[in-house]
């Protein structure tokens, strides 16, 4: 092919004539994507936060209700979800702000042996459920994290936790799946985006929100539940 | 029927078929797995099904299905993008007929037009650019969809509309490309295919010379095909030869339409409207280099990217989905846990299931929906 020819060619494949990618070309394409990425995440933040507000502080308040009761929190999720139930676990388990009392809240993820053991001999749908048969009390809460709202896991121990008369919590995103409609979850707070990050964006700031209202609700009872 | 039954001759095609099983025969002494060949194009695995190719296969050959179906591999955030273009009141959004059942995040081109929006099925972008000279107090965006095949019928109607000055109409561009797709499955790490079935369509514009680094760089034979059964049989055929002589090339089965350096006016059309994109997010794929086009700055006047507000949000799919490992051959569409339920043509969650010329619907469709099948 001459290389006349080939010059619509090249244009179309430059790797094909060995021409790398221009730097300056990438980082302006890459800039506009962070831009647009970044403004869909305020979005979809102020979006949730605008219509969930009420619904934020009530889920607060049953919080608030677990430890004034003298009960405790139990987090769960799977995937990107389960290191949320982390996170949840350990903001207040050891809260940043100095003054702010460490309050029981339990990752049911961290047991390799229990969950591994469970998932081997009876199903992963199970892990959850049977922690929550050994831990679990009338009166703790559950809060599960989702993007989907349709974990069959997640499902199977809010059904468990409603049993044992525990309050629910749940953190979910698209349509907020059976989490929303199953009505096993007292307090649901859905996400209606479908992008998972996105998603799971706004459920960081949520409970990030939410552990800092429970504290400001248990103020007048800190020294009840230390 | 002249110019297709002599593409189905059914003597023809056993000949090849023993021809086909001796040599797999001969090659499948010492080696541990099938050979694996990806007919990369949705219109081969489309004609693979069709006809039970795959059926008149010794064991000792696998078909991959590629992410050839432009309509398949389209995000579902341009979907989006569309029906937020359409649902404008001033907007006639035009498109090919396969593109109205994509599903977006919310709803179909279909079900948007269904809700009131003005869409129009068109078979040509021309038929889009006369509805602009019929409308000119509408907006007349064609979606713009496909391969290197239909990129020059797009470029050429963009500059007929300058032509004759044509101001109310715009193309929402999302062509990709071929080539660095094929590169993109070949550079990746559990990628074990052995040799590639060229799509014929795409060749025909871009010609042979694209494809050569395969067979020089990554020592993977090809053979540009046509898109009747027997097209398909004599290129495996001709591929499977080269595997048993040992050596490894381009070779050009779809003679009768595919010229050498391909359809050089095509290829300048495409040149003087579209410039790559650095990169273009596929659906099932992910971020491929330099693997779509966009409108060059001069045409900024018919670009509704540049026109109108898109936001081109990132919707991901199912985390269930492994449309990626099917394209590249690591499961069939039958190891994926949603396939058939509740992934199905009716209820597409991947992008293999979405066109017919998918993979996953090829096989639902076709009652592939077990290993034993």
């Amino acid at each position: 092919m001459s290389g006349e020819d080939a010059k619509p060619l090249d244009a179309l494949y430059p790797f094909l004539a060995g021409r790398p990618k221009d730097p300056a070309r990438e980082e302006a394409a890459l800039l506009a994507s962070i831009a647009r990425k970044a403004a869909d995440s305020v979005a979809a933040k102020q979006a949730f936060f605008a219509a969930n507000g009420e619904a934020l502080l009530a889920a607060a308040r049953a919080v608030a209700a677990v430890y004034r009761g003298g009960g405790k929190m139990f987090s769960i999720g799977n995937g990107g979800s389960s290191c949320d139930a982390a996170h949840f676990a350990v903001e207040f388990q050891h809260p940043v702000t100095a003054g702010r009392p460490a309050l029981p809240a339990h990752n049911l993820l961290v047991d390799t042996a229990f969950v591994s053991a469970v998932a081997n001999d009876v199903g992963y749908r199970h892990v959850y459920v049977r922690q929550l048969s050994a831990h679990g009390r009338e009166g703790d809460g559950l809060i599960a994290f989702s993007t989907s709202g349709n974990s069959d896991n997640l499902l199977a121990a809010f059904a468990k936790a409603k049993a044992m008369g525990m309050v629910t919590l749940g953190l979910a995103g698209g349509d907020g799946g059976e989490m929303r409609s199953s009505g096993l979850v007292d307090h649901c707070l859905v996400v209606e985006s479908d992008s998972i990050h996105r998603v799971q964006e706004v459920h960081v700031a949520c409970y990030h929100i939410l552990w800092d209202i429970t504290h400001t609700l248990l103020a007048d009872s800190r020294g009840e539940i230390q | 029927m002249k110019f297709v039954d002599e593409f189905r001759d059914t003597e023809k095609a056993r000949t090849l078929q023993k021809e086909i099983h001796a040599i797999v025969g001969r090659l499948a002494r010492g080696r541990s797995r099938p050979l694996q060949v990806m007919e990369f194009c949705g219109g081969h695995t489309h004609t693979i099904f069709r006809y039970g190719i795959e059926q008149m296969l010794p064991d000792g050959i696998e078909m991959v299905h590629g992410p050839g179906c432009p309509v398949c591999v389209l995000p579902m955030g341009r979907v989006d993008d569309c029906v937020a273009l359409a649902e404008r009141p001033e907007v006639i959004f035009t498109t090919f007929g396969d593109a109205m059942r994509v599903p977006g995040s919310k709803k179909s081109l279909l079900q948007a037009k269904a809700d009131g929006a003005d869409v129009r099925m068109v078979y040509s972008p021309l038929d889009a650019l006369a509805l602009a000279r019929a409308h000119p107090e509408r907006e007349v965006i064609f979606f713009g969809l496909g391969f290197e095949t239909t990129m020059p019928s797009t470029a050429l109607t963009v500059l007929q509309a300058r032509r004759e000055g044509i101001g109310n109409f715009s193309l929402f561009c999302n062509h990709i490309t071929t080539v660095p797709t094929i590169k993109a499955v070949l550079d990746s790490p559990d990628m074990a295919i052995d040799g590639f079935l060229a799509p014929g369509h795409v060749s025909m514009v871009i010609g042979e010379a694209p494809f050569q680094f395969i067979a020089r760089d990554y020592r993977k034979p090809l053979v540009i095909t046509g898109f009747e059964p027997l097209d398909i049989l004599q290129s495996l055929w001709m591929l499977l030869r080269q595997f048993d002589e040992g050596h490894c090339e381009v070779e050009n089965q779809y003679r009768r339409i595919v010229p050498p350096r391909g359809n050089a006016q095509a290829l300048a059309a495409i040149d003087e409207v579209f410039e790559i994109r650095e990169f273009f997010e596929w659906r099932g794929l992910g971020s491929i280099d330099h693997s779509g086009v966009k409108m060059r700055e001069a045409f900024a006047d018919y670009d509704a990217e540049r026109k109108f507000t898109v936001r081109n949000p990132k919707i991901a799919d199912p985390k269930s989905c492994q449309c990626g490992e099917v394209v590249k051959g690591v499961i069939k569409p039958w190891d994926c846990k949603i396939f058939g339920n509740p992934c199905t043509p009716e209820n597409p969650m991947g992008a293999l299931m979405v066109s017919s010329e998918g993979a996953c619907a090829a096989y639902f469709n076709h009652g592939y929906g077990r290993r034993s099948a």
